[in-house]
Order: structure tokens, then C-alpha cells, then sequence
């Protein structure tokens, strides 16, 4: 018997019902607000990143101090957007 | 015949038609490979592509593709008798749908997890693309004026349900907010969502919402100034991102879809109602007849090509395990057909007491249709009050059931609506409108408005049932289109198609000949609104079956030679 009782049984049961409610009706929304980030995000990357993707981009030396922040996933990035490598020279990857 | 027995002996077919023919179809047609490595491992991005457990993904799916529609169709269509609609329900869902939704899963999968569209241009050819985007063009305009009628016309039946609609928003976004900051569990913040949704009911019964405008014969009825609030409305979503008001709108949505058929199935056991229709209605002379109307009237329910877009768009990219897709493509439409069913009990044996109650509601052709609806909403209320609830708070909360499934259809539609407008000034070539989202959300809003505003009924106007069927078409296009890819890639895999293309074939040729039939009968009528519409949706059948031809021709050609070099 699991220590504690009834009282902990049913609480270990809520907890599976939280869970399972969870993954069926919160986890799509959830993954539609990740969607939203994502997508914002990734203006902002090819914003700061223009001059790396061949555009002039006029605010280059404001934007540039934001670069070590998004080098990260950087590599995750260029290959969801169909680069294999990234730069010139390739130096990603 | 209690209601109850008709509902064993259609879950008894689902059943089989679930353990049997979908396992055909699993082996045979689609021969799928349980160590095959599915996009959403091989694509995995913690977003879209994520594996996802398959009870979970069903859950999923289903909340996708189950809608007013599949409650619509069915309750206009027993105006025939039961019989013809449940027949269709039962056939069309397992050798039609179950066909379709399962075949659309698998052949995305198979191809990077592909949007149909996307496949029809790769398997089939490039035409296909602009054909698709012309057949969603109409769909949505259709959908988005029909669901737009469906919900004026609840508003104006039932005033009390316009208070908790009007309240679900905010509380649908409280409810978002509060479980995305805190990152708490959400069950219980959802139960006091919902528990609070309906307490509104008896806020909207102390103020019940009107507009006034009584007048039946000018333009200023509360139903045409409820269609242009609705339509405001959508502009404005569209516009905005979807988490903020569609998403948690939808969330509580979700609910109320497990919670209305739990209503259904337990109101039905309870309270053994019994069948008051006829199985086959004698209906009155001059009525359209259900061959071929009735494959058009319910579409959703029976077979939908919207599932195909669902199938092909989000639920490919989290399939875990190839095999998975029987049970969530093929069990997603048997409930799809379970809430169809659900819908014909409704308007069978829930709505009124007896067969001469049934005969008056169910009168001819236009108080059928017109309201189908209100139906619906009657005989799910009567099911909730075998269940102990008051009959007045059972009306308001199976109608606010049905609007708020028509209004999420409607926020989606004319999103989507925008997409596809944006998408076809890009294929046209004109790049300054398909950039312009303004643009986009007005055709989107206008187009679809004054088709809901052309009057319906009487000898002036036209049928709501008309305008549904037009919308039946389209779907059964796009249901077409996905049958025909589907085709396409079975047959290249070289195995047996015949399972695809007899729905194929069936759907396009009834289709066709539906849209024939209204053809002649809006030029009788001199119908110059709904002739025009018909005729350019026949011309995309037309086109839709001649690109088939041609794609399924190539196919058998390209793998009957590759039968002769292996021979060689």
C-alpha cells in the first residue's frame, strides 16, 4: 500500500488527472504561444543578422551588441530556415 | 424505436468498421511501418514537430476537426427520414472519411510531414496549387456566411444565450493568462472557467439581449445587424495574434465539445427518448430530393475535406510512430460521425414528442433548414433536462454550445480566409495586395458578408439549406482534391487504390451532379447570386476531375513500366 494512505493515493491521482488534462487540452495552446515566441524571435534574429544574409541594414553598429545573445541557437535557426551552413565563409557547423 | 438502440447499432458498425477496414487500409492500401522514423523525430523542433503520445494527439485532432458543421448537415438533412442521413453518416464515415482523414496523415508523413496543398502541387501537378487555393477561396466564403447566419439566427432565437457569449471572451482570457503566467496545472482554473461560463446563463436570463429592430421586411432586422456586428468582430480578430483571443477561446471550446456529447450519450440513455421521425419522410411535392442533395447537405460528418487540411498541417508533424495515424486519422472520423449522429438523435427524437410534432417542425424543405439549428439546440436541451436541468437553462446552454463551435469556425475561417486572399494576389501577380493584410481581412470580411445578407427564405430569397449545400460542394472538393493526392501516392506505391478512389469517384460524380440539379434550378428561379457561384464551383469540379485523370493516368503508366524494366 503507498505510504500515506487514501489521502496520498488521491492525491497522486488528482495529480495524474492534472497531468493528463495538461497534455490533452493545454500542451497545443502552450505550443502556439512557443509558435509566437519562436516566430518573434526570429524576426528579431534576421533583423540583427541582415548584414550576415548579404542586406545592409542601416542600424548594423546599434544592433550589433545583440549578436552574443542570439549565437546560441543560432545553428538550430539557419537550419529550420534551410541553410545548411551559415555565413561566408561557412563557419556555422 | 428508443434512440438508444439506433445509437449501439451505429457504434457496433463504427466499432467494426474501426477493428476491420481501417486495418485493411493500415496493411494494404497505406502499408504503414511502425519502424519507419516519422518527421516529428526526424524534424523534431520542440514546437511543430514534437512526438506526441497517440491518445493524447487523437485528443488533439479531434478538437480540430469536430465543429458546428458535422451538427448542421445532419440536422437539416433528416428532413428526408432518418434513415437516408444515418446511412450516409454510417457509410460515408467509414468507407469514405475514415479513408480520407487516415490516407491525408499518412501521405503527409510521408513527405515532411507536407500541407495538402503543398502535396497537391508535388504529386499531382503544378495547377493543382491554384486549384486548391480557388476551392478554399469558396469554402471559406462559405463557410464564413453560413456560420455567420447560424449564429445571428441563435442570437435572435435565444436572446439569453448572448450575455455568456459576450462574457466568454474575457473569461476564456483570464483563463489563458492565469495558466501561462503562473504555469500552474489548468484543470482547475478550467472547472471554475466553465462552472462560471454557465452560471452566466442565468445572467443572460435576467438580461436577455435584443437589438430592436423588428422590422421583417426591410434590411434593419436584428439577424442582418447581428450578421454585420459578427462580421466587425471577425475583422477585428483576424487581426490580431492568435493567443490572445482565438486560442483561449478555443481552449474553453474544447471542453464544451466533451461536455455536450457526454450530454448527448447520457441524456439519451437516461431518458429513452424515442425516434418520432420517420425514416423516410414523405416529404412535399416540389421538395429538392435527397439524391443527390443529401451528399452535399452533410459533408462534415459523413466525409470533410477540412479534415485533410488538419491532418496534413498539424497532426502530421507530431505523429510519434507511423502506425499511430489508424487510430488517430480513422477514429478521428468516427467522431466526427459519433457527433453527426449525436446531432440526427437530436433532431429525431429529442426535438418534439411525437411524429405529428416532428411533420410541423420539419414542414418542407425551408422551415427545415432555416431552422435546423434551433433544432439541435431544442432536442440536445430536452436530452440535458433528462438529466435534471431546468428546460429553459438546458435551451441556452446547448445553444451556447453551438454558437461558440460556429464562432471559433467563423474566427478561423476568416483568418484562414485572409491567408488564402493574401496568397491568391501572389499567384496572380499583384505583390502590393498580397502584402496587405488590411486587404486580405476586408475580402475576407466583405465577400462572405453579403452572401449572409442576400435575404434567405420566402419567395424573394433563398434557402439557408441552399446556401449550406453550396458549402457542402466545396467541401466535398477539397475532400475530392485530398482523395485524388492520395490516389496518386498509392498508386505510384504501386498498390491497389480501389479502397481510395470508390470514395473518390462517388463523392466527385455526386457532387457534380448536385451542383447540376441547383444549376437548373436557380436559373428557374433566376437566381443571380447563387447561378454564378454554382457554376464556377462546377468548373472546379470539372477542372478537379480532369487533373485527377490526368495525375492518376501518369501514375498507372509510371508504374506499370516500372513492372516491365523489373520484369526485363
Amino acid at each position: 500500500m503507498t505510504k500515506g494512505g487514501l489521502p496520498a493515493r488521491l492525491r497522486a491521482a488528482w495529480r495524474r488527472l492534472e497531468r493528463g488534462h495538461d497534455q490533452l487540452f493545454v500542451a497545443r495552446w502552450r505550443q502556439g504561444a512557443r509558435r509566437e515566441a519562436r516566430r518573434q524571435q526570429d524576426t528579431l534574429r534576421a533583423l540583427v543578422m541582415l548584414e550576415s544574409l548579404g542586406v545592409d541594414n542601416p542600424v548594423a553598429y546599434e544592433t550589433l551588441e545583440l549578436i552574443p545573445y542570439l549565437v546560441a541557437d543560432l545553428h538550430e535557426w539557419h537550419q529550420r530556415m534551410g541553410q545548411r551552413g551559415f555565413g561566408d565563409p561557412e563557419v556555422c557547423c | 424505436m428508443p434512440a438508444i438502440v439506433l445509437a449501439l447499432v451505429v457504434g457496433v458498425l463504427f466499432y467494426l468498421g474501426y477493428r476491420y477496414y481501417s486495418n485493411y487500409l493500415a496493411r494494404k492500401v497505406y502499408a504503414l511501418d511502425a519502424s519507419a522514423a516519422t518527421p516529428a523525430h526526424t524534424m523534431s523542433d520542440g514546437v511543430d514537430f514534437v512526438p506526441t503520445n497517440k491518445h493524447v494527439l487523437f485528443g488533439h485532432h479531434f478538437t480540430s476537426i469536430a465543429g458546428a458543421a458535422p451538427i448542421v448537415g445532419p440536422a437539416i438533412a433528416v428532413f428526408w427520414g432518418w434513415g437516408p442521413a444515418l446511412l450516409w453518416v454510417v457509410a460515408g464515415t467509414i468507407f469514405a472519411a475514415g479513408v480520407h482523414d487516415f490516407g491525408a496523415l499518412v501521405v503527409s508523413v510521408r513527405h515532411k510531414a507536407r500541407s495538402i496543398g503543398t502535396l497537391a502541387n508535388e504529386v499531382i501537378n503544378k495547377r493543382a496549387r491554384a486549384l486548391f487555393l480557388l476551392i478554399i477561396f469558396f469554402l471559406l466564403t462559405l463557410v464564413n456566411a453560413v456560420f455567420a447566419v447560424v449564429i445571428a439566427n441563435l442570437f435572435v432565437a435565444n436572446p439569453e444565450a448572448v450575455l455568456p457569449m459576450l462574457l466568454q471572451i474575457p473569461l476564456a482570457i483570464g483563463i489563458g493568462q492565469y495558466v501561462y503566467r503562473t504555469r500552474s496545472a489548468a484543470l482547475v482554473p478550467t472547472l471554475i472557467g466553465v462552472v462560471l461560463l454557465y452560471c452566466s446563463i442565468l445572467l443572460g436570463q435576467l438580461w436577455p439581449i435584443t437589438l430592436g429592430f423588428a422590422a421583417e421586411d426591410g434590411f434593419f432586422t436584428d439577424r442582418n445587424i447581428w450578421v454585420i456586428l459578427l462580421f466587425a468582430y471577425t475583422f477585428v480578430a483576424s487581426r490580431i495574434p492568435v493567443w490572445v483571443l482565438l486560442q483561449p477561446r478555443d481552449y474553453i471550446n474544447s471542453h464544451q465539445l466533451f461536455i455536450a456529447l457526454g450530454v448527448i450519450v447520457l441524456g439519451v440513455t437516461v431518458g429513452m427518448d424515442k425516434i418520432v421521425a420517420p425514416a423516410i419522410n414523405d416529404t412535399p411535392e416540389g421538395s429538392p430530393s435527397w439524391f443527390p442533395l443529401l451528399f452535399v447537405t452533410i459533408a462534415c460528418g459523413a466525409i470533410s475535406g477540412f479534415h485533410s487540411l488538419v491532418s496534413s498541417g498539424t497532426t502530421s508533424k507530431q505523429l510519434d510512430k507511423e502506425t499511430d495515424a489508424r487510430y488517430v486519422g480513422y477514429f478521428g472520423a468516427v467522431g466526427e460521425g459519433s457527433l453527426a449522429l449525436g446531432s440526427i438523435l437530436a433532431c429525431t427524437a429529442g426535438v418534439v414528442a411525437t411524429t405529428a410534432d416532428w411533420n410541423a417542425v420539419y414542414a418542407d424543405f425551408a422551415s427545415a433548414s432555416d431552422g435546423a439549428t434551433g433544432n439541435f439546440v431544442a432536442g440536445v436541451a430536452n436530452f440535458a433536462s433528462n438529466l435534471g436541468v431546468s428546460a429553459s437553462l438546458a435551451t441556452v446552454f446547448a445553444a451556447i454550445v453551438v454558437i461558440s463551435f460556429a464562432a471559433t469556425t467563423m474566427d478561423t475561417g476568416v483568418r484562414l480566409q485572409r491567408y488564402i486572399v493574401q496568397e491568391i494576389a501572389e499567384v496572380a501577380g499583384a505583390r502590393k495586395l498580397s502584402r496587405s493584410a488590411t486587404f486580405g481581412s476586408l475580402v475576407a470580411v466583405l465577400v462572405p458578408l453579403a452572401m449572409a445578407l442576400i435575404p434567405g427564405g420566402g419567395k424573394d430569397g433563398f434557402t439557408f439549406g441552399v446556401l449550406w449545400q453550396l458549402f457542402g460542394t466545396t467541401n466535398q472538393l477539397t475532400a475530392g482534391l485530398a482523395l485524388a493526392v492520395i490516389a496518386v501516392w498509392v498508386t505510384k506505391q504501386r498498390r491497389n487504390p480501389t479502397a481510395v478512389l470508390i470514395p473518390l469517384v462517388f463523392l466527385v460524380v455526386m457532387t457534380v451532379w448536385a451542383l447540376i440539379v441547383n444549376l437548373q434550378e436557380f436559373l428557374n428561379q433566376q437566381e443571380w447570386v447563387l447561378f454564378p457561384l454554382d457554376l464556377i464551383i462546377l468548373v472546379l469540379a470539372i477542372w478537379l476531375i480532369v487533373e485527377a485523370a490526368i495525375a492518376l493516368r501518369k501514375a498507372w503508366q509510371g508504374a506499370a513500366e516500372q513492372d516491365e524494366s523489373t520484369v526485363r
